[in-house]
């Protein structure tokens, strides 16, 4: 399924990916449509522009992971609005990639997303990095059970996306699978996730929303 | 300056004027039996009340309150004090009794403090003071206490008047610089909404061209980065709010293009103003030469860090790379030009430079750079 506002763009996303024998179950310009859309198609994968007319796109991946929960979202965006990024990846998204990305690289981007790996360009790696660094400078909450920390391993690794190295260069430099570099990243993708669900958790239970 | 406040104060001078006015009425009335020629004290007071009117109209417009009627406004406040003399008479004046003029006396410096500032403010009073003094011709406790209490009032509220103005400026400023920034991000909005997108579509569709039409999706490309570039960069820079500070995030993302990657945290990286632009100088000089030395199509990735003792950024190439012996070898024969120019600048902010290469593996150079503690 794609969700850009960008008719053209639509249209050449979903042409790549026809002929690179997926199946592109919905196109749709606008955030509400698309998370009323899924619930119904029920696509694997949303390839999700940031930037929709209506809804933001962290909205977005919020309905979406209410209606059709599990779904995997790829998320483009134009410029690297930072902050919206790195909002989107906490709210679920696993996957970034910009859309001056060629073509070769959005398919296996897709690949990627589909198959439930996290696709991270070196600006995402930067942005991460420098979210859990936020976190930890901050002082904990009462009753925190305190912020998610990366392992130094999981430092390492996303350094070394954020200077642009593959997986592969990266399990060549440190001596590690393929795989296990791959893990490493989801997890740290999967902490700051988690910890992103608990804080809304809390938020609401302070406000007295949790009826 | 017009603002807000500066008429306030003046309204609050003419307020005082006025309540002054109704104690000297007050007191006139009440002494007016022991004075040495009471004829001669309503003449004056209509005077002081007449003065009184004027001013306040007078106040009320910023286009008359010039020199000549704050001049003016001293002098005639200085007669009324001093026709205490021939009024009252030495007698009743050694026995206490106020000068025709006691507390209207302190509007004027009231008035220079509020348009001339903490000098000025204190210059009136000073000169107010001193003909008080020579007309009570009796110093005690209270004539001093009288003088001095002038003066203070007349520096504190020089002080208050400037601050407000500071303020005003500060604020006009801020609203300013959020105006042209809300239109650099409309601007922005509609550039990336449609021309960008085109770009990126164009360089997208073009790329697995043969040819012309290879080469124009390349520049598409390009021009895209360059275009993005600017939309964003800029309005980031314009945010960073001190003047001694400047955010190195929005420095350096004027240094990405099609080939070069910047990576940052969300936020702003605050660094005082000539450390960031020593980084920024850094970090150019290291991109210019893996513009120089890689071949074109050489990706450079920029990694901004902010911990809590120092600032690391990073520039890494997949460049060509070379062998370490190459870079002593370079370093021994004098010609280390840019490394050494990069080394120099982080040095002489107390950071250290590591530079890391590997043939065939690129090249990456390391600026750690200490924060100091703010102060």
């Amino acid at each position: 399924m794609v969700v850009d506002d960008h008719p053209m763009w639509r249209e050449g996303v979903s042409r790549d990916l026809t002929a690179a024998g997926y199946d592109v179950v919905a196109t749709t310009g606008e955030g509400r449509q698309a998370v009323r859309i899924a619930a119904a198609a029920r696509p694997d994968v949303v390839v999700l522009d940031l930037q929709l007319p209506d809804i933001s796109g962290v909205e977005v991946i919020h309905g979406l992971a209410e209606t059709h929960p599990g779904v995997r979202i790829l998320m483009l965006s134009a410029s690297g609005e930072q902050q919206d990024v790195l909002d989107a990846v906490k709210a679920g998204a696993t996957g970034y990639l910009l859309k001056s990305a060629g073509q070769a690289e959005f398919l296996d981007a897709v690949r990627r997303t589909a198959a439930g790996d996290t696709v991270f360009t070196p600006g995402l790696a930067g942005l991460v990095l420098g979210e859990y660094r936020r976190l930890a400078a901050e002082p904990a909450a009462p009753g925190d059970d305190g912020a998610p920390r990366l392992t130094e391993r999981e430092t390492e690794v996303l350094r070394l996306v954020a200077k642009g190295l593959s997986y592969r260069q990266i399990a060549e430099r440190l001596v590690l699978s393929h795989r296990t570099v791959q893990n490493h990243v989801q997890n740290t993708l999967g902490k700051l996730q988690l910890h992103n669900r608990v804080e809304l958790t809390r938020y609401a239970i302070e406000q007295g929303l949790d009826d | 300056m017009a603002g807000g406040l500066q008429a306030s104060l003046w309204r609050a001078v003419a307020v005082f004027r006025i309540a002054a006015l109704a104690y000297v009425t007050i007191l006139v009335i009440n002494n007016v039996g022991v004075y040495l020629r009471p004829w001669l004290a309503w003449p004056v007071l209509a005077v002081t009340a007449a003065w009184t009117v004027v001013t306040t109209y007078a106040y009320a417009n910023p286009a008359r309150r010039g020199w000549p009627l704050l001049v003016a406004d001293l002098l005639v406040t200085m007669a009324v004090l001093a026709s205490t003399v021939p009024v009252v008479g030495p007698a009743a004046l050694e026995d206490g009794r106020p000068t025709l003029a006691v507390a209207w006396h302190v509007a004027p410096v009231l008035a220079w403090a509020v348009a001339g500032g903490r000098r000025w403010g204190l210059a009136a009073a000073l000169t107010m003071g001193a003909t008080d003094l020579v007309v009570r011709a009796h110093w005690d406790q209270a004539a001093w206490t009288g003088t001095i209490l002038m003066s203070l009032a007349a520096f504190a509220l020089g002080y208050l008047v400037r601050l407000a103005t500071v303020a005003e400026q500060r604020l006009q400023a801020a609203i300013e610089l959020e105006a042209a920034t809300r239109e650099r991000e409309r601007l922005a909005r509609d550039i990336h909404d449609s021309v960008l997108q085109v770009l990126s579509l164009v360089k997208r569709r073009g790329e697995a061209l043969e040819g012309e039409a290879g080469e124009l999706a390349r520049l598409a490309g390009e021009q895209e980065a360059a275009l993005r570039a600017l939309v964003t960069a800029p309005a980031a820079a314009a945010v960073a709010d001190d003047a001694t500070d400047l955010d190195l995030v929005a420095l350096l993302s004027r240094y990405a293009t099609a080939g070069t990657t910047v990576s940052s945290p969300a936020g702003p990286v605050r660094l005082p103003a000539r450390v960031a632009e020593e980084i920024g100088a850094a970090v150019g000089a290291a991109l210019d030469n893996v513009a120089k030395h890689c071949g074109p199509g050489t990706k450079a990735f920029v990694l901004v860090e902010d911990e809590p003792g120092a600032v690391t950024v990073s520039v890494r190439d997949d460049g060509c790379g070379m062998d370490a012996d190459r870079l002593a070898r370079a370093a021994d024969e004098g010609r280390l030009g840019v490394a050494q120019s990069i080394r120099g600048r982080i040095a002489d902010l107390g950071g250290t430079v590591r530079i890391d290469s590997r043939p065939g593996d690129g090249t990456e150079v390391e600026l750690v750079v200490p924060r100091r503690p703010i102060s």
